[in-house]
């Protein structure tokens, strides 16, 4: 399958234009299903040791179009591409719709795929957010199992412990891969751009892990490190379920910024957390789903003992970076409750920081650069000076 | 100008409610003066739990409501913009989130906001932040929110902002999907073993209560005050269908006004005879042949969160036009809707059930059913949807429930933009022009025997 040109640009391909990988994945695999997983928290490690291919599914960027008389406007942009997507028949590459995270908004996007694509199963089972309670664990437990039995059904045929634990090894094994190229970026040693990043890890949300691995095991080879050069040291934080828009990425670096870390959902966030490989794999699993949200908070999940704002404060002390930048998509309500918190721990800590909204629809770069310029200017200001 | 008729004929007996609701804020406001503890909670109605572990309570939602439709709501939103709060979030939450901050006082939350409100050049500002800065900060939290997922971020966010110090204990509801195929409203094994589950959590709330009061719960006080509660419920409800009747006796906007007792209000006999005095009163004008919209020409069904700050307005405005707004999803399918399911003797299950049917926790499948069922009962000409601007709980389903009504039943529906608590999302104009236009099409039907206006014919 892999024909392109170089690795990198085959993983940015299927990053870019899922459907042709599915197609493709489809002839190779006859008889298979590929199921669609909504982000941000359903385990791919159980629709893969049932034999599907399971795919994230990727905000295309089309304009939304029948989708905007099937949800209100004021839902966030994935959202609304998502139902588009179903209405328009972009979404005929799926087999079945998996998800797990109770995002009022996702529902919606889910509701509408059961209504206008009826032949498609459209599962959801939720799983618990409230994560202080004393019977998440178990209540996590029992959704992964439920999970589990969903796709036995949806397969008819057993997903066996040694498929899970296969199935965890391959997907921790790439995460693995892909969390290193974010700390060699953290310490100062970038291979990759922000852009190619994201196209990385969104590549990693589409193909089968092993392919993934083997594909960016050769990018890495032929990838040459970019010293950090002379610009302020940012953090990119936020954007929750769907990638910010590569332009705006290129966007910021063009503007006297350089990425160095981030916890983007499309980033760091993603590739956060292994399962661990030994004892039960359900159970695995389940921690998993559970230790994702101490090692980088989400402000999906309630947590009293998980802080982002800690988590973020921490992050940048780590990686060096001198302000951050908060990338917001219009309408996500975790997002807009947990700001002021962000905030408030940025400003007690003297660390800069601005807010960027984005939407689906446009970038209005001028407006970004100019907001981005002035973040850089502010914070090169507190640099010490050198006599 | 020449003034236009009120057509509008609202129960008298609601003002009574009124009186209630101001007494129980009231009293409320006295909670640490008179040695109570104070929770504030956010969802459904778990006001019985707490009455009868000797708490004062504050319903999050509803206090917000309440500042809305006093029209006091700006000093708490411009407080929580100041703090950071986006307009498009819930206005509920950060209304609420802003009182918490005016309540914060000074501490670290007003010295983050810089005391801009009190230069905000509004007139008339300081004074009107005075209500809203009067909700007693809590003791604990606890959250019981079904359906939208914003609700429990919300407490989670109070309680960081409250500087993570205080308790608080969180209810979780699964969402009804209903896509088992025993799966349907009030049945299939989805149904009962979520209702088992937020049951036992309820237990454990009240375990958890135990622990902040230092006293044991006492159950008796739960089983009597849900025997009010359950009976005020079955008032309720009769009164609801008595407004099946044509011209209807009572409105939509009349049920409004019944919202905060059912809701939140303590179960106690004067809650009984509240309810009982609203059913009397509809089967006083029922036999009196007195209906609740002069001269009654469209029926009409309203989706939607209520616009508070408009409630008296809307009800005159689509009197105006001889359209009684007779039922709606906000009305019939919550607030201890189900009283059947009510076991006064051991009522946690019953409670439990009740909160998994907020109606934001149905997916589309089991919301068209009771919709439709709905439009079918009272005899509805055409749905008005307010697309609650910050409410994307209430609004996910709207478009499909719209289609629905189309399809299923040849029923027209528009789209009116407004808000639960933020004034600035209302459209007049909006509202005023589609709504003319859906009352023409339902005439131009009626013309034509029934075939919706613009069909061709065969």
């Amino acid at each position: 399958m892999a024909d392109a040109p170089n690795p990198l640009a085959r993983l940015a391909e299927v990053a870019r234009e899922p459907r042709e990988y599915i197609g493709r994945w489809r002839s190779a695999h006859p008889g298979q299903q590929v199921v669609g997983v909504l982000p941000m928290n359903f385990p791919r490690e159980i629709a893969y040791a049932a034999g599907t291919l399971p795919v994230v599914v990727q905000d295309d960027r089309k304009p939304v179009t029948d989708g905007r008389s099937l949800l209100p406007e004021f839902y966030c942009g994935y959202t609304r591409n998502l139902a588009d997507q179903a209405a328009t028949g972009r979404f005929q590459g799926y087999d079945a719709v998996f998800m797990a995270d109770h995002c009022i908004q996702l529902i919606g996007a889910a509701d509408v795929m059961r209504a206008v694509l009826p032949d498609i199963p459209v599962f959801f089972g939720m799983l618990i957010s409230s994560m202080s309670d004393t019977w998440a664990p178990a209540k996590i437990a029992e959704m992964m199992a439920e999970f589990r039995a969903e796709f036995e059904s949806f397969t008819g045929h057993p997903v066996t412990d040694e498929a899970l634990r296969s199935s965890i090894r391959r997907h921790n094994q790439d995460r693995q891969l892909i969390r290193r190229l974010f700390d060699e970026r953290s310490s100062g040693r970038a291979t990759f751009t922000p852009g190619q990043l994201q196209d990385i890890v969104g590549a990693s949300m589409v193909m089968d892990p092993v392919e993934h691995h083997a594909l960016l095991a050769d990018a890495i080879t032929q990838a040459r490190e970019a010293p950090r050069d002379d610009r302020v040291r940012v953090h990119l934080s936020g954007h929750l379920c769907h990638a910010p828009k590569r332009e705006l990425l290129d966007l910021i670096e063009d503007s006297g910024a350089v990425v160095v870390d981030d916890d983007l959902f499309h980033g760091r966030r993603y590739v956060s957390t292994d399962v661990d490989e030994s004892g039960d794999p359900i159970e695995a699993i389940a921690r998993w789903y559970a230790r994702r949200n101490v090692n980088i908070p989400c402000p999906t999940r309630v947590q009293q003992d998980a802080d982002w704002d800690a988590y973020l404060v921490g992050a940048v002390r780590s990686s060096g970076a001198e302000a951050v930048i908060h990338l917001l998509p219009k309408f996500c309500e975790p997002h807009m409750l947990y700001y002021p918190e962000l905030r408030k721990g940025l400003d007690a800590a003297g660390i800069p920081q601005l807010l960027l909204e984005t939407e689906h629809e446009g970038l209005p770069e001028e407006s970004v650069r100019t907001r981005v310029e002035t973040l850089v200017e502010r914070t090169r200001r507190r640099r010490p000076v050198l006599t | 100008m020449v003034a236009i008729e009120d057509r509008s004929n609202r129960l008298s007996v609601t003002r009574a409610g009124g009186q209630l609701i101001t007494d129980y804020w009231d009293n409320l406001f006295a909670a640490r003066e008179q040695g109570k503890q104070i929770v504030w909670y956010n969802g459904g109605a778990l006001n019985p739990i707490f009455q009868a572990a000797g708490l004062a309570w504050c319903h999050g939602e509803a206090f917000a409501a309440r500042l809305a439709a006093q029209r006091l709501e700006g000093p708490a939103q411009l407080a929580g913009a100041e703090y950071g709060y986006n307009a498009e979030l819930c206005s509920y939450a950060r209304t609420h989130l802003g009182c918490a901050v005016l309540t914060l006082g000074g501490n670290d939350a007003h010295h983050l906001q810089g005391k801009e409100g009190e230069h905000s050049g509004v007139v008339g500002m300081n004074d009107s932040r005075e209500l809203a800065a009067r909700l007693p900060s809590p003791d604990f939290f606890v959250n019981n929110y079904a359906g939208c997922s914003t609700g429990q971020q919300w407490d989670g966010v109070s309680f960081r902002l409250f500087g993570k110090q205080l308790p608080i204990f969180n209810i979780s509801h699964p969402f009804l999907w209903g896509n088992k195929p025993d799966a349907g409203y009030l049945r299939g094994e989805e149904w009962e073993s979520a209702s088992q589950y937020v049951a036992g959590q309820l237990r454990e709330l009240i375990s958890f209560l135990e622990a902040q009061t230092g006293r044991p719960f006492d159950y008796d006080a739960l089983s009597e005050a849900m025997t009010y509660i359950k009976r005020a419920a079955e008032l309720r409800r009769e009164g609801l269908d008595l407004c099946k009747a044509s011209p209807a006796p009572a409105t939509f906007w009349d049920w409004i006004a019944c919202v905060a007792p059912i809701n939140f209000l303590p179960g106690d006999q004067r809650l009984v005879d509240y309810f009982a005095d609203v059913r009397d009163e509809i089967a006083t004008r029922l036999d009196a042949g007195i209906s609740g919209v002069k001269d009654e020409k469209y029926r009409l069904y309203f989706d939607g969160i209520m616009n508070w700050n408009k409630l008296g307005f809307l009800s005159r405005k689509f009197a105006e036009h001889g359209a009684a707004v007779l039922c709606g999803r906000y009305i019939h399918n919550a607030f201890w809707q189900e009283p059947q399911l009510i076991d006064t003797t051991d009522p946690l299950l019953g409670m439990a059930q009740h909160y998994l049917l907020c109606p934001t926790n149905h997916g589309t499948k089991t919301l068209d059913y009771l919709t439709l069922k709905d439009c079918r009962d009272y005899d509805v000409d055409g749905i008005v949807f307010h697309s609650t601007r910050t409410c994307r709980a209430f609004t996910g389903p709207q478009r499909l429930l719209a289609r629905s009504a189309q399809n299923e039943l040849g029923i027209p529906s528009i789209f009116f933009e407004g808000d639960v608590a933020d004034a600035s999302f209302y459209k007049e104009e909006i509202l005023e022009s589609r709504l003319v236009a859906m009352l023409e099409n339902i005439d131009v039907r009626r013309a034509r025997g029934g075939q919706l206006a613009g069909a061709i014919s065969p």
